[in-house]
């Protein structure tokens, strides 16, 4: 009886946080969120420490994610990563990362762009606004299960829904290079 | 002792007639009474327990429904408050609309008509009692998974009509719209449940004699209502349905690239959304009709006009849904049927109101709780009816379209039109559910209270309307000038929320020591003032005979039936319009398997809200539950 009442409470504790909506950060977690300690290449390194203490919201939230999804259109994401397929930009969602699949790496790639056409988005976008797309980019693939995720664009539709993952189990292609 | 001489005696096909009258009573208490305790309060079929627990349940969504008001009005009391944030206000408002349109008004009109239908149509229990059982089960989880979502910050946030884009896939992140759909399908299924079972009972369970024209007018209501909800509620499930297949598993109704309509959700929402206004409206026209004859002390003036009334209401209120919907650019001729029929509703409600004031006039009206309800109705009702043909004008819509005057309007019509009413019919209908009266001096300051609270906080509302201030917002900037108003409506509506407490402080000391009631405390004319107060679990000891429209005015000695059997649930099913009599039916005995199929019915529903496997996967135990509830029980067919 005991175990099943600390299981709900720890279930519903989850439904909290998967479902919470941080529409707008306290200024100084902006700032605290931008303390990423890279390695010296910029592939990987340590999150901020204030992601923990917020318990990492930007990979579990559905809100988040879906943001995530937002920005990723309305910043032109598509003009090189097409649907996550990759056009002149390399695929997002096929397994295969140049600078690594951790939410440090991609972060960097965002905020200070990469060699040979990634720009810097450092200048266009909040902080949070980069975590949250980061956490989308992330689940682009669909390669572990997760209960939150977006689910479609009211638009043409060019793969299934975020949400009927796994996507990548339907993936042939190999990675593109 | 009567209890051994019972068994000895009572063998099967026993009549009324082939044991002494005095034993007739505990006799049909041991076949229609409910065990106590747990197992009773599970198995019970009678439908006055669970007209009860459903009016219960109902009104305890009704003061959950309040206090979120009341959190709002804190809120939107000054400009640039900041008690609550927009996100948790998105869920609260939305929380408010749904529960009081969902889990309130609908529900609580129908619980009324569970309890008192089948006493005023004179039979023993209401047509189907076990899907009237499942059917409480049903809202009550229905109830819980809202508010449950809610407690969690799972709450809907997307309003209580839940619009697509913003509560489809690329706009509605996570559970919340999924649970609002689900809770749809919860009530809808249990208000269709009901609608069905009053529907029945009303054509072909009426006491002998009752033709078509001595039926009271409640019942009369209740007939047109339950008719509405049949045709209304499909729309809005199949709507939710559409939505959540739409959010789980990617399909596109409502998305115009790949041929949807996000238009089509409008249509199906106010298809159905239209109607449950009067759905809610009809049923407290009909506590009026009975109410106001009672207290004026003489029948009602145009009986036939009111009924003509009802119907033809039932009947318009399908064709004006569009008029929720001027603003999304509509033909304009589309425009201007739906501007003429929203007018023409307004014909059948004014004969109503003229009908009844005719009935005040010419009788001798004694003022007591209820009737200050009704009085306190024709006047908020009439400014509610008035806002309502100025916005049926699409130019004047356009204008108040999604402002604080929409939400004054409407407020007025439902709580002037079927809360006030309402209140007015618990007050009359306590004594006969409790055995015991409300108290007349507590109930003056309710009314005084509610009245005054409520013009005072809903009718500046108007004005804020009218001045921009739009719906919906969490806030406003001090520039605007708003604030000195809101708080005034605020304030006010501390006022109406002090008559509620007093309300609900009334029925609990009322329930515990209120004076005893008689049977028919107002001298009213129906038959559920025939019988005790309480009514016994069997309702009537012999079925009564009508001879008027009037049965307990006009009739010195109420006739009644003889011949039914009182070894087994027996009641009589008579004719669609004379009520003939045609057949003795067995009545279904208490039963565990409604309680079952709702909580498998449920776990279904709720799991389908996470993975479209649980449709597959739930609809196992759903299945074990309704094979046990239909078992052949062998026993014989009904005898006409």
């Amino acid at each position: 009886m005991i175990e099943r009442c600390v299981l709900f409470a720890v279930l519903s504790l989850t439904a909290c946080k998967r479902e919470m909506r941080d529409l707008r950060s306290d200024p100084p977690e902006a700032a605290a969120l931008d303390q990423v300690r890279p390695m010296e290449n910029r592939i990987g390194g340590a999150a901020p420490r204030i992601m923990y203490a917020l318990g990492q919201p930007y990979e579990g939230n559905a809100y988040q994610l879906n943001q995530g999804k937002r920005l990723y259109d309305w910043f032109g994401c598509k003009g090189c990563h097409a649907q996550g397929g990759g056009v002149i930009g390399p695929a997002l969602m096929d397994g295969w990362w140049r600078y690594g699949s951790d939410p440090v790496s991609i972060y960097l790639s965002l905020r200070d762009g990469r060699p040979n056409g990634m720009p810097a988005f450092g200048q266009r976008m909040t902080t949070d606004q980069m975590w949250q797309l980061t956490g989308y980019i992330r689940s682009l693939g669909s390669y572990r299960p997760s209960t939150a995720a977006p689910s479609r664009n009211d638009e043409m539709q060019a793969r299934p829904a975020e949400n009927r993952g796994p996507a990548a189990a339907a993936l042939i292609a190999r990675p593109s290079r | 002792m009567s209890g051994s001489y019972l068994e000895q005696v009572v063998q099967p096909d026993t009549r009324d007639t082939d044991i002494p009258p005095r034993l007739l009573g505990p006799q049909l208490e041991r076949i229609w009474g409910t065990p106590r305790g747990l197992w009773g309060f599970l198995t019970t079929v009678d439908h006055k327990r669970i007209g009860q627990r459903y009016i219960v349940t109902a009104f305890i969504f009704l003061a959950m429904g309040g206090v979120l008001a009341l959190l709002m009005r804190l809120q939107l009391s000054g400009p640039e408050r900041r008690f609550i944030d927009p996100d948790r206000y998105n869920q609260i408002f939305t929380m408010h609309g749904t529960n009081m349109m969902f889990l309130f008004a609908v529900p609580v009109m129908e619980a009324v008509a569970v309890y008192i239908v089948p006493l005023m149509v004179g039979t023993r229990n209401i047509a189907f009692p076990r899907l009237n059982a499942f059917s409480y089960w049903m809202f009550l989880i229905g109830g819980l998974v809202l508010w449950v979502g809610f407690a969690l910050d799972m709450g809907p946030d997307v309003g209580w009509f839940a619009y697509v884009p913003l509560s489809g896939p690329q706009y509605g992140a996570g559970k919340r719209s999924d649970i609002w759909a689900q809770m749809i399908t919860f009530t809808e299924i249990a208000a269709l449940a009901v609608a069905v079972e009053l529907v029945v009972t009303i054509l072909k369970q009426r006491a002998p004699g009752m033709t078509l024209d001595r039926i009271p007018l409640f019942v009369w209501a209740m007939l047109v209502t339950a008719f509405a909800v049949i045709c209304a509620m499909p729309a809005i499930m199949i709507a939710s349905t559409s939505l959540i297949l739409d959010r789980l598993v990617g399909t596109h109704f409502f998305n115009p690239s790949e041929g949807g309509d996000v238009l089509l959700w409008q249509h199906l929402f106010w298809f159905f959304g239209h109607p449950e206004v009067y759905i809610i409206f009809l049923p407290a026209v009909g506590m009026i009709s009975s109410i106001i004859p009672t207290f004026a002390r003489r029948p009602i003036v145009g009986y036939l006009p009111l009924v003509l009334a009802l119907i033809a209401t039932g009947i318009l209120a399908f064709g004006l849904w569009v008029h929720h919907m001027f603003v999304t650019g509509l033909p304009r001729l589309g425009e201007s049927f739906f501007t003429a029929s929203s007018m023409a509703i307004a014909v059948p409600n004014g004969i109503q109101i003229f009908c009844w004031l005719a009935t005040l006039v010419l009788g001798r009206p004694v003022l007591k709780t209820p009737m200050l309800f009704i009085l306190a109705f024709f006047f908020t009702f009439v400014i509610g009816g008035l806002s309502g043909v100025m916005v049926a004008s699409v130019p004047f819509d356009t204008q108040v379209h999604d402002t604080y005057f929409v939400v004054a309007h409407f407020h007025y019509v439902l709580i002037g039109g079927a809360v006030f009413p309402l209140m007015g019919a618990v007050y009359y209908w306590f004594p006969k559910i409790t055995g015991r009266m409300m108290s007349e001096r507590i109930g003056r300051w309710v009314v005084g209270l509610v009245v005054v609270g409520f013009n005072l906080t809903f009718f500046p509302m108007h004005i804020l309307g009218l001045q921009g201030m739009p719906r919906r917002i969490y806030t406003y900037q001090p520039e605007l000038g708003w604030g000195p108003l809101n708080l005034f409506v605020s304030l006010s509506g501390c006022i109406l929320a002090a008559g509620f407490v007093l309300f609900f402080f009334d029925v609990v000391r009322s329930m515990r020591s209120g004076a005893p009631a008689s049977d028919n405390p107002w001298q009213a004319a129906t038959l559920e003032w025939a019988t005790s107060s309480p009514p016994p679990s069997y309702n009537f000891s012999r079925i009564p005979v009508v001879t008027s429209a009037n049965p307990l005015w006009d009739a010195t000695i109420l006739p009644a039936t003889r011949g039914l059997r009182v070894e087994r649930r027996e009641l009589l099913v008579t004719t669609v319009v004379d009520a003939e009599p045609q057949a003795r039916e067995s009545s279904p005995s208490d039963s565990i398997w409604p309680f079952w199929a709702a909580v498998t019915t449920s776990v279904l529903l709720v799991s389908s809200i996470f993975t479209p496997w649980a449709v597959v996967w739930g609809a196992i135990p759903v299945t074990f539950a309704l094979i046990g509830w239909f078992w052949p029980k062998s026993t014989p067919e009904d005898l006409a």
